[in-house]
C-alpha cells in the first residue's frame, strides 16, 4: 500500500515539462566590435532556438562579454545584425529590449530593498500596484528568499544576492536572459549550488538564456550548447558532449581539459578520423587519431586528457608507451595528478587512483584512440 | 591595546588644532559676550534681536546663502552626473571650473563689477542685441553678491559631488537600464538616491561658506541696506563702535544659526540611506 503510494508520488513529480519560450529563435549575423585597432569580436554568428540554454566560453579576451553587451545593447557593435523572430533589434536602446541580465558583481540597488530592487523592472513596466506585490513575492519564492525581502542588499551573502539579482532579472519575463560570469564571485562551494539553482530556475521558467563564463565546468554542466570563443572568434559551437568528446582543434581540447600538448609531426598522409602515425620532436614514434587531414611532414599538435593517460609499472609495454620518471605527485582529492618526465617535451600529467612515488620509473602509455591529432597552424594561439 | 594608543597619538595633532583654532576662541568669544559694557549678562543679544536693524542681518543673509548655495546645487548636480565617466577635455572643463576658487574673492569682485556694471560689456551686449532696453541692475544689490557667491564656492560644491558620483557603481546603471529605466529614470531612481549623502555635504559646506560672507556683500552688495550681512553687523559692532563684547555675542549667534542649519542637513542625511554605493562585491 504505502509503497504504492509513493510510486505515484514519484511519477508525479518526474513530469516536469519546460514552459513554452517566449521566443521562437534569435539570429545573430556578423556581429562585430572593435576598440581602437582590436578587433573584440569578429564575424560573430550564431542562432538560438527559443528556450535554449548558451554558454559563450572561453579565456578572458576572448571576445564572450563584448558579445553579451552588444547583445544586451550596452555596446553598440560596429556591425552585425541580431533578430528576435525576425524583428531586428540592433538599433533598439537597451531599456527597451525587454531582456534581463544578471551581472558579475550582482548589480543590485543597495539603497533599496530587496522586494524594491526586484520590484524595479515591474515599476519601470508600470505594472498594476497589487500585481507587482504578487509576482515580486512569487519570484523571490522561487528563489527561496521571500524572508529577506525587506532586508537591504549589504545585509545579504554573496549567494543571496546573486539569487535577489537573478529574481530581479527574471521576475520582468524578459524574452532574452543575459548572465555574464554571474557565479565567478563566489566561492567553490556556493559556485556548485547556485549552478544548480540557475539550472533549476531554466527549467522551471524556459529562458532563452545566453550565459558567459570561463569556466569549463560551468559551460558543459549548465548548456544545451556550447560556443567556444578565441580572441574574438567563435572556435566551436556545440552540445557539451560534442565539445567535449570532440573537440575540433587543438585550442578547444586544451581549454576543454586537454591539458597535455605535443608538439608533433605526421609520419604518413592521414584521412580525417582515421589512425596516423607520428613522431615527437625527440624521435619518439606514436600512433593517434586524426582530427582533420594530414599530408606527410605536416607539424601537428597532439592532444590527450590526463585522465586519459594511463601509468603502468616500469617494464610493461605496449603501443605508444615509453618509459618515464614520477617528477611530482598531487593528491586532489578525487583522484591523484602525477606529472612524469620523459622523452617527449615537457611533462606528461595523468590523472591515476593509484598511488605512485615521486622517483619512480613507470611506463607511460597514451592510447593512440585517445591521443587527438590536430593541425598545428592554431598552435601559435594557445591559450 | 598598543595600536590603540598609536592611534590616539595621531589623533593629537589634529585634536591640538581644532582646540587652538576653534574650541578656545569659541568659549573665549562667548565669554566675552557675556561681559557687555552696561547691563546683565545677556544684553548684547537682548540688543541685537530687539534691534529690527540688527535682527534683519540674519534675513539679509539667509536670502544670500541660500539662493548662491541651492543654484550651486543645481548646477552642480547634472554637470557632475554628466561628467561621471571620462569625456572629452574633461580635464580643460574641470580647471576651468575649479579656475574661480584660485582667485580671491576680491578680485573676483573688482572683475563683476566691471564686467556686470551698468557700463560693463554684458549690458553693452544685452543693450546691443535689443534684449533689454536699459542696463540691468546686477551689481549693488543682493543679486550681485548671490552670483559672486556662486562663482566662488561652485567649485567646492562641484569637485564634492563628482567624488560622490565617481564613486557610485556603473554597473548600477547599466542594471537598472536593462530593467526598463530611461535616463531620466536612472538619474532620478538610483544616482540621485546615491548621491544624497554627497549633497548634504556640499550643502553644508556651502552654506556655511556663504553665510559668513563680507567682502563681496560689501563690494557688490548694498552694505547699508538689503546686503548688510550678519558678519558685516558683527564688525561694525566691533571696529566700528569698537563694542568688542558686542561684536562677540553677534559672532556667537552667527555661529549658532549655522550649526542649526549643519545640524539639521547632516541630521536628515543620516536618516536617509548612508550604505555603499555599489551592488556587491566588486
Amino acid at each position: 500500500m504505502q509503497a504504492k503510494h509513493a510510486g505515484a508520488a514519484t511519477r508525479e513529480t518526474v513530469t516536469i515539462e519546460r514552459p513554452a519560450p517566449r521566443i521562437e529563435r534569435l539570429r545573430i549575423r556578423n556581429l562585430t566590435k572593435r576598440f581602437g585597432d582590436l578587433a573584440a569580436l569578429r564575424n560573430f554568428d550564431l542562432d538560438v532556438q527559443g528556450g535554449e540554454f548558451i554558454s559563450l566560453l572561453g579565456p578572458s579576451g576572448c571576445g564572450k562579454t563584448t558579445a553579451l553587451n552588444c547583445l544586451a545593447g550596452l555596446l553598440e557593435p560596429d556591425d552585425g545584425e541580431i533578430e528576435l523572430d525576425g524583428a531586428s533589434v540592433a538599433r533598439t536602446p537597451p531599456e527597451r529590449r525587454r531582456f534581463g541580465m544578471v551581472f558579475q558583481n550582482y548589480a543590485l540597488f543597495p539603497h533599496l530593498t530587496v522586494g524594491r530592487n526586484v520590484a524595479f523592472g515591474l515599476e519601470m513596466q508600470r505594472a498594476p500596484r497589487a500585481q507587482i506585490g504578487e509576482r515580486v513575492d512569487r519570484v523571490l519564492g522561487l528563489v527561496r528568499l521571500l524572508d529577506q525581502r525587506d532586508k537591504y542588499p549589504a545585509q545579504l551573502s554573496g549567494g543571496q544576492q546573486q539569487r535577489i539579482a537573478i529574481a530581479r532579472a527574471i521576475v520582468t519575463e524578459p524574452r532574452l536572459m543575459l548572465m555574464d560570469e554571474p557565479l565567478s564571485n563566489l566561492d567553490a562551494k556556493l559556485r556548485i549550488e547556485m549552478r544548480t539553482e540557475i539550472r533549476r530556475i531554466h527549467r522551471a521558467l524556459g529562458l532563452t538564456t545566453i550565459y558567459v563564463t570561463h569556466d569549463q565546468e560551468e559551460a558543459l554542466s549548465l548548456s544545451d550548447r556550447v560556443v567556444l570563443m578565441q580572441q574574438g572568434l567563435i572556435r566551436q559551437v556545440g552540445t557539451p558532449r560534442e565539445v567535449y568528446i570532440e573537440p575540433a582543434s587543438a585550442y578547444a581540447a586544451s581549454f576543454l581539459g586537454a591539458r597535455n600538448l605535443l608538439p608533433v609531426r605526421v609520419v604518413a598522409a592521414t584521412g580525417d578520423g582515421q589512425e596516423i602515425q607520428i613522431e615527437t620532436e625527440s624521435g619518439v614514434p606514436l600512433a593517434g587519431a586524426a582530427r582533420s587531414a594530414f599530408a606527410l611532414g605536416d607539424s601537428a599538435i597532439a592532444a590527450i586528457r590526463p585522465e586519459h593517460v594511463v601509468l603502468l609499472a616500469e617494464g610493461r609495454g605496449g603501443d605508444n608507451t615509453i618509459p618515464g620518471r614520477v617528477e611530482t605527485v598531487e593528491f586532489v582529492g578525487n583522484s591523484i595528478e602525477v606529472s612524469v618526465r620523459s622523452k617527449l617535451t615537457g611533462e606528461v600529467i595523468a590523472r591515476t587512483e593509484d598511488l605512485w612515488r615521486e622517483g619512480e620509473t613507470v611506463a607511460l602509455c597514451l592510447p593512440r584512440e585517445r591521443l587527438l591529432v590536430f593541425p598545428a597552424d592554431d598552435s601559435g594561439e594557445m591559450i | 591595546m598598543r595600536r590603540d594608543r598609536i592611534g590616539l597619538l595621531l589623533l593629537c595633532p589634529a585634536l591640538l588644532l581644532v582646540l587652538a583654532l576653534f574650541v578656545y576662541p569659541l568659549f573665549y568669544g562667548l565669554r566675552l559676550s557675556l561681559q557687555p559694557r552696561a547691563g546683565g549678562l545677556f544684553t548684547n543679544y537682548t540688543d541685537f534681536f530687539g534691534d529690527a536693524r540688527e535682527r534683519e542681518t540674519i534675513v539679509n543673509t539667509l536670502r544670500l546663502a541660500l539662493p548662491a548655495t541651492l543654484i550651486n546645487l543645481a548646477l552642480a548636480i547634472p554637470l557632475a552626473y554628466r561628467m561621471r565617466r571620462r569625456i572629452w577635455g574633461q580635464r580643460l572643463i574641470t580647471g576651468m571650473f575649479v579656475l574661480p576658487m584660485t582667485l580671491g574673492t576680491v578680485l573676483l569682485a573688482q572683475g563683476m563689477l566691471s564686467f556686470f556694471g551698468p557700463r560693463g560689456w554684458f549690458n553693452k551686449t544685452l543693450l546691443l542685441l535689443g534684449i533689454s532696453e536699459e542696463p540691468i541692475r546686477l551689481v549693488h544689490n543682493a543679486t550681485g553678491v548671490v552670483i559672486s557667491l556662486s562663482i566662488a564656492e561652485f567649485p567646492v560644491v562641484f569637485l564634492l559631488l563628482l567624488g560622490f558620483v565617481s564613486g557610485i557603481d556603473p554597473t548600477l546603471e547599466r542594471a537598472a537600464q536593462m530593467l526598463g529605466a530611461g535616463a531620466w529614470q536612472r538619474f532620478y531612481r538610483i544616482i540621485l538616491p546615491l548621491m544624497i549623502p554627497g549633497i548634504a555635504t556640499a550643502f553644508a559646506l556651502s552654506f556655511v561658506a556663504t553665510f559668513a560672507v563680507l567682502p563681496s556683500a560689501v563690494m557688490l552688495g548694498q552694505p547699508a541696506g538689503e546686503t548688510r550681512v550678519i558678519a558685516l553687523a558683527a564688525w561694525q559692532a566691533a571696529y566700528e563702535r569698537f563694542d568688542y563684547s558686542a561684536g562677540a555675542a553677534i559672532a556667537i549667534i552667527m555661529a549658532g544659526i549655522q550649526l542649526l542649519v549643519l545640524g539639521l542637513v547632516l541630521g536628515g542625511r543620516s536618516r536617509l540611506y548612508r550604505g555603499p554605493a555599489t551592488g556587491g562585491k566588486g
